[in-house]
């Protein structure tokens, strides 16, 4: 007897949801909009994260922010609503400690004073490398000078620049504002050193939040609305991509882009949500 | 094979002449003898810190013998390019330095000119600057110069070239740089001496790359000085290296004056 598969009209050839063992999940955008007042959550998404936990499918978010620690971010998140821990977070912050260790790397650490905390477990005497976060008003002329002083004592080669993220600007609130990358470029210039970034789409970072789901890289879909960042990113490292019509999400951009083919594209967290439980 | 006999010498100041406010030991009268010798001289500085009036009073208060005629500055040359090209130019520059841009209109700012200005590297003003080129049609980033870092009394600071790469990076803009080592920036230099042409003349700095390496890209002779910024090693930052490597100003001098009585083969 032959079997035949047949497809209802509505779903892609290949569904991008069968297989899947673990999530990775974009947070601004997917989870909740930023905003002046603290931004509000997306409709559907604070359901669907419960839906997600109860599930037996592992998922972590994974976010570029340096300038709080994953106490305060899960805090935050919370606060909109959302059953979300640290434990359920992937920060630049976290990786950056696990490289440092893994390295044996003493940085000078140019960031935020309120993730500062999380870097007391590495000793800072003696720096061999610079790791840059967000600092916004904390980028001083003066704190730059000393970073730039100590990439400088290194020799030429040995030159180690380490950036959480490698924004170039992003929007607080109604405002455009410099992104830290803008600011490891400057040290780059200076002392004619490439940084690495340690933040999404980086393949150490990524590497991370799947080591913590503990399954294979090629069985994780990662859902986020930014389609070079999220999507490419984590379909060049072999994952899929999805790619939600919400937060940054401008169809005219988007759908289709011009570089970038999604595995899929649902509405909102919730649709995604919603095929994954349904589909495993 | 011909014989090279240099017609005029140009002379960085900041890290060569004077580091801060103290002169470089025998250069006072290094730069007399040098006047007295007939070959032309200029002083060029990618100086943008203070107007070139200020700069001047002090010089001479350094006990360094010149009239303003002898210094050609990026300052002056950015101000010419500003006023050329109709900018309205947010002002990234020190209050002393914004004085040479009096007579410049920067209501609505459609541009940005920045320079070395310690007080505003700083997350405000970068987002400041960063927002006004995000938003003017045609946005034009004006660089005075693109140093990467300069010498200060207490060691090494980022220069306003560091902070130009990270508004590159954000706007995804190219820079206009006006100062050493842009082309222009030589040629106007030397374009009041008659019959001088840039392959008869030799700039003597600290600064391997805007210094010696931009003079010799366009085909000037560079003497790399070991005073200001020099570190070990930087001699061998560029290709083709710099025609020679000298521990000071003084000696520059003295061998620019002998290759003037006797020429060398080249």
């Amino acid at each position: 007897m032959k079997i035949y598969f047949f497809r209802t009209k509505n779903q892609p050839i290949m569904s991008w949801c069968e297989g899947v063992k673990g999530v990775l999940l974009d947070v601004t955008g997917v989870l909740y909009n930023s905003g002046p007042t603290g931004g509000a959550a997306i409709e559907g998404s604070i359901d669907a994260i419960q839906r997600l936990k109860t599930s037996h499918i592992p998922f972590k978010l994974c976010s570029n922010e340096s300038t709080e620690t994953r106490a305060n971010f899960a805090a935050k998140l919370t606060k909109h609503g959302f059953n979300i821990t640290s434990d359920d977070i992937v920060c630049p912050v976290p990786a950056m400690v696990d490289l440092l260790k893994q390295e044996n790397l003493r940085p000078h650490l140019l960031v935020h004073p309120d993730v500062l905390p999380e870097f007391a477990s590495i000793s800072t005497e003696n720096p061999n490398c610079v790791v840059m976060g967000d600092c916004n008003t904390h980028f001083t002329y003066s704190a730059m000078n000393a970073a730039f002083n100590t990439l400088l004592s290194m020799s030429p080669k040995d030159r180690k620049l380490y950036s959480m993220g490698g924004g170039k600007y992003y929007k607080d609130g109604d405002d455009l504002v410099l992104d830290v990358g803008a600011y490891a470029k400057a040290l780059e210039y200076a002392c004619d050193c490439k940084m690495v970034v340690c933040g999404k789409p980086n393949k150490l970072f990524y590497d991370q939040a799947i080591r913590l789901l503990g399954v294979n890289i090629e069985d994780c879909v990662m859902i986020g609305d930014d389609i070079i960042s999220d999507v490419g990113g984590a379909q060049a490292l072999g994952m899929k991509g999805v790619q939600v019509r919400t937060g940054k999400y401008r169809a005219v951009f988007d759908e289709p882009h011009s570089e970038i083919t999604p595995d899929g594209y649902v509405d909102n967290l919730a649709e995604a949500v919603d095929l994954l439980l349904s589909n495993n | 094979m011909g014989r090279f006999v240099p017609k005029c010498v140009l002379i960085d100041l900041s890290g060569t002449v004077h580091i801060e406010n103290s002169i470089v030991a025998g250069a006072a009268r290094a730069i007399d003898r040098i006047r007295k010798s007939g070959i032309s001289f200029r002083f060029v500085t990618n100086s943008s810190k203070e107007s070139v009036a200020s700069l001047f009073t002090r010089l001479v208060g350094l006990g360094v013998n010149l009239s303003p005629g002898d210094l050609f500055t990026s300052l002056t040359a950015t101000k010419q390019y500003v006023l050329r090209r109709k900018c309205r130019p947010m002002l990234f520059l020190e209050e002393n330095a914004q004085q040479d841009f009096k007579d410049v209109s920067v209501v609505d700012p459609n541009s940005v000119v920045i320079g070395l200005a310690p007080s505003m590297f700083n997350y405000e003003k970068l987002t400041e600057a960063f927002n006004c080129l995000k938003n003017a049609e045609n946005a034009e980033l004006i660089a005075i110069n693109k140093s990467r870092y300069l010498q200060r009394q207490h060691g090494l600071v980022l220069g306003g070239g560091a902070f130009v790469a990270a508004l590159e990076y954000s706007t995804g803009l190219t820079a206009t740089v006006v100062g050493k080592p842009s082309r222009k920036f030589f040629e106007q230099s030397i374009a009041d001496f008659e019959g001088v042409v840039v392959e008869d003349c030799i700039m003597i700095g600290d600064d391997v790359q805007d210094d010696v390496a931009g003079a010799q890209a366009i085909g000037m002779k560079g003497i790399l000085v070991q005073t200001g910024k020099y570190r070990p090693g930087d001699e061998t930052k560029i290709n083709p290296a710099p025609y020679l490597t000298l521990p000071s100003l003084v000696d520059a001098i003295d061998h620019v004056i002998e290759l003037h009585s006797n020429g060398c083969e080249t």
